[in-house]
């Protein structure tokens, strides 16, 4: 199991031009080994930024990137393992898909580590079944699949380099509701059966509630917000300000809240908010 | 009631066969519907049901295997549609597509805007006070002389609608025009689009996969295997949750409450489509017990 | 990437931005034409400033005009040396073993790079610092027009070159963030001999070719939609009537080009041959 860990990371983009902006200030943060930990922040606030820098992608400008106590920096010629390790899969991941068959794009990652044929083929199978994807399409070319299943493609082509965190940008953007679910539904099982460490970055608040125990808020480039979903979404009010949505029933609790109903800002799914109003409404009766 | 602005009668539509074996499925099957001229449409469907299909059929960038389909009054099928014909059903039909970046040509934001009226021969003083109405209708008139690519999502699909506006068209049709949007582009965008209908009287078919979006909606038609599976207010609509799960598709998380609260026993009588309506319906139930 | 000097239009309110574009091609080409006829100091000395009149008339910050000349550093290096080493002449003025370094070869160094560098300065003012790429292109399409008669498809190049100028960006971009990408996967850019390095490019160019035929096959779509149909009963919203004003900067380089005519044949400080 392994845990990350930022110190003092800050990150400028155009450094030493006249446009630098700090992308990342000073950021101080562990990320959970072993959850699902969910980072939160609109556009420009520095998510993806934070996301490459877990990697090893990017290199800070200042602060360290500690991979289980390791500098990931401290020797440069070893920093594509750290990159099998922390498996990075960026916005609209379909982009990277390049081989003739599935199988193949899929074996890229492995290829690379240096991996035996067999041991390539086992770690395929392994990831095109967690990706939720149907072993059929293997040999087919990677650009005659639909849109999402090109998407859960590219995502088991860095399962399959079988990281110990698996980082995921946006991993469901664009994507119809039935393609959602899968992806995330699947990634929750990869979560379970791997008890590895998962970080998603997203903008829909109501996933985010759904799926992440842990949750991180960002804004401006700074942390505003680390803590277990209870705690994140009983600030509701804090995420606003941020310029974050909040989930429809959170919403719905505030104003009911407003208007003498005894339920709290802390319910963020379907399912406490049916179990608060009922209890109410019971007592009622 | 007016003659409908669109008409579709018995459309189908199939892909020719290609080498993956895709396409032998008709992409729509025997379809038939109306819509009215001012009407906001909302078009729900997963992915291959054929919405998208069905948006570039209705300006001619396909034309369908068998069915007829008439715009204000015209029949677009017709054999007979000369070249003149083809430009005034797309300038009268106007198209946002899902990609911002892919949909803009110019190097500058007015000079993209002017493209369409450029195309239609309109003289150029009214190209310039064309442009700087419709960047100022969807709030991006200080942005004219920026490059696109410098812009937010949110920005440059308000830029791709001012491009669709300066046409002077009377409906417009919003293919996913949100889904690569984070939630504040997607709400400058839609209540751009909202200000289009509402104050223009423009006639909006929006195609979605949110379903926050498409409660703003005066109707919803839901398209499965190629046909209407469902048609009318969101209200209607929603009342079929069951339904709309099974082809992949969802309610918004109030309404799926009520429908909850209702199955445990509560009385909530009323539309449940808006947030504040949930919190009315749910206020009321709970008051009338103390 | 971003940064590459093309197209790279720097706004501001001078007499060179709102000179019209078409005169501005000519007068480039009127401009490039006098940089060749220079021969000797004197002419050289006019040439720089009016290099420096045309910075000051497009009111572009020299720092911004000085970057511009930095992709050529490396060329005007060269042929500097070139010329100081390899040119010979009359009078020797270093001599060391096989090394032997001519005044006229220190001349033609710097007449060589006064050279280049009034060309690029020359170019970037007239042209790619005050006119936008859309004017720039319209222009051409303008003067390149009776070409249309010989049924050249000057409509079509220049459409070409604005959605040409609209991609660049962001195909560099997306290079980028696949290249990030397949980093992610492990693969390695910066090792290995000419031929893995040039196999390791596969996994960017693929994806970037699909992603580029994708986007003109949406873009195609997307111009249908506004009733694109080729240039024929097209309008523009930017409409240039060549003012009376505008025939003054061609005065003044048709003066500039004289001049040096002038002071060629005068022949006054060292003349190259």
């Amino acid at each position: 199991m392994a845990e990350i860990k930022l110190e003092n990371l800050s990150y400028f983009h155009g450094k030493d031009t006249p446009y630098e902006i700090k992308a990342l200030d000073t950021i101080n943060l562990t990320i959970p080994s072993g959850m699902i930990t969910g980072l939160i922040g609109h556009t420009g606030s520095g998510k993806s930024t934070l996301v490459q820098m877990l990697n090893g992608i990017l290199r800070p400008h200042e602060g360290r990137v500690l991979l289980d106590g390791q500098d990931i920096w401290e020797k440069q010629k070893n920093i594509r393992s750290v990159r099998f390790r922390v498996g990075l899969v960026m916005q609209y991941p379909e982009y990277q898909l390049f081989e003739e068959t599935v199988y193949k794009d899929i074996a890229f990652g492995p290829k690379n580590m240096g991996l035996g044929e067999e041991e390539i083929r086992v770690r395929v199978e392994e990831s095109v079944r967690f990706a939720g994807l149907s072993p059929e399409l293997l040999q087919k070319s990677p650009f005659d699949l639909s849109g999402g299943e090109k998407r859960r493609a590219a995502i088991a082509g860095i399962i399959a380099m079988r990281p110990d965190v698996l980082v995921l940008d946006e991993p469901a953007a664009g994507l119809d509701p039935r393609g959602r679910e899968a992806i995330f539904s699947n990634l929750v099982k990869y979560h379970e059966e791997s008890g590895n460490t998962v970080v998603i970055v997203s903008h829909s608040m109501e996933d985010m509630a759904r799926y992440c125990d842990n949750l991180i808020v960002m804004n401006e480039g700074k942390i505003v917000m680390q803590g277990d979903r209870d705690y994140v979404f009983s600030r509701s009010n804090q995420l606003t300000e941020v310029g974050l949505d909040i989930p429809q029933v959170t919403k719905l609790m505030l104003i009911l809240k407003e208007q003498g109903i005894d339920v709290d800002g802390g319910i963020y799914t379907v399912d406490q908010a049916l179990e608060r109003i009922l209890s109410i409404y019971r007592k009622s009766l | 009631m007016s003659n409908p602005f669109i008409k579709i009668e018995g459309l189908s539509y199939r892909y020719d066969e290609d080498s993956s074996g895709m396409g032998k499925h008709p992409v729509l099957n025997d379809l038939s519907m109306e819509i009215e001229e001012g009407s906001f449409v909302a078009v729900l469907g997963h992915n291959g049901s054929g919405k998208s299909t069905l948006a570039k059929l209705l300006n001619m960038i396909l034309t369908p295997t068998s069915g007829k389909i008439f715009v204000d009054g015209k029949e677009i099928t017709d054999e007979a549609m000369t070249d003149e014909d083809v430009l005034s059903l797309r300038k009268n039909m106007g198209m946002v597509f899902q990609n911002p970046d892919n949909q803009l040509v110019a190097t500058i934001v007015e000079d993209d805007v002017a493209f369409g009226p450029e195309n239609l021969g309109i003289p150029s003083d009214e190209i310039r006070a064309r442009v700087n109405s419709v960047l100022s209708d969807v709030g991006m008139l200080e942005y004219a002389t920026h490059e696109p690519h410098r812009l937010s999502g949110g920005q440059k699909q308000r830029i791709a609608i001012a491009g669709v506006l300066a046409m002077l068209p009377k409906c417009i049709v919003f293919d996913e025009s949100t889904a690569m949007l984070d939630p504040i582009g997607r709400k400058e965008v839609m209540d751009a689009i909202l200000r289009l209908n509402r104050e223009k009287g423009i006639t909006v078919i929006m195609i979605t996969h949110y379903m926050e979006e498409a409660a703003l909606a005066d109707r919803i038609l839901v398209l499965h295997d190629g046909n209407v599976l469902l048609d009318g207010t969101p209200s209607e609509v929603f009342e079929q949750e069951p339904l709309l799960k099974s082809c992949g598709l969802n309610v918004p998380q109030c309404t799926s409450l009520i429908h909850q609260l209702r199955d445990a026993g509560m009385s909530l009588d009323g539309d449940c489509v808006s947030i504040e309506q949930c919190a009315e319906l749910i206020l009321q139930t709970l008051n009338k017990e103390r | 990437m971003k940064s590459i000097a093309f197209g790279q239009f720097y706004p501001a309110n001078s007499p060179l931005h709102k000179l019209d574009p078409r005169i501005k091609v000519i007068l480039t080409v009127l401009y490039i034409v006098c940089s060749f006829l220079c021969k000797n100091l004197l002419s050289f000395a006019l040439l720089a400033l009016s290099a420096i009149l045309l910075i000051l008339c497009g009111r572009v910050p020299i720092r911004i005009v000085l970057r511009g000349l930095r992709p050529v550093l490396i060329i005007l290096a060269f042929t500097a040396l070139l010329n100081i080493f390899w040119t010979k002449g009359e009078q020797l003025l270093f001599a060391w073993k096989f090394i032997e370094i001519y005044a006229e070869g220190l001349y033609a160094a710097v007449f060589m790079m006064v050279r280049i560098a009034t060309l690029i300065i020359g170019t970037g003012m007239l042209l790619t610092y005050t006119t936008t790429p859309i004017a720039l292109t319209d222009a051409l399409e303008d003067l390149l027009s009776p070409l249309k008669k010989l049924k050249v498809p000057v409509h079509e190049f220049a459409m070409m070159m604005t959605i040409a100028l609209r991609f660049i960006p962001l195909l560099s971009e997306e290079t980028e963030k696949i290249m990030t990408a397949q980093k992610a996967r492990g693969a390695d850019f910066s090792s290995g001999g000419l031929i893995q390095r040039a196999k390791a490019l596969i996994p960017i160019l693929i994806p970037l070719f699909v992603s580029a035929f994708n986007r003109a096959g949406d873009l195609a779509t997307a111009m249908e939609c506004r009733c694109y149909h080729g240039g024929e009963g097209r309008t523009r919203m930017h409409v240039r009537h060549v003012r009376l004003v505008d025939f003054i900067p061609l005065l003044l380089v048709l003066l500039l080009g004289a001049s040096l005519i002038f002071l060629n044949v005068l022949g006054i400080g060292f003349s190259m041959k």
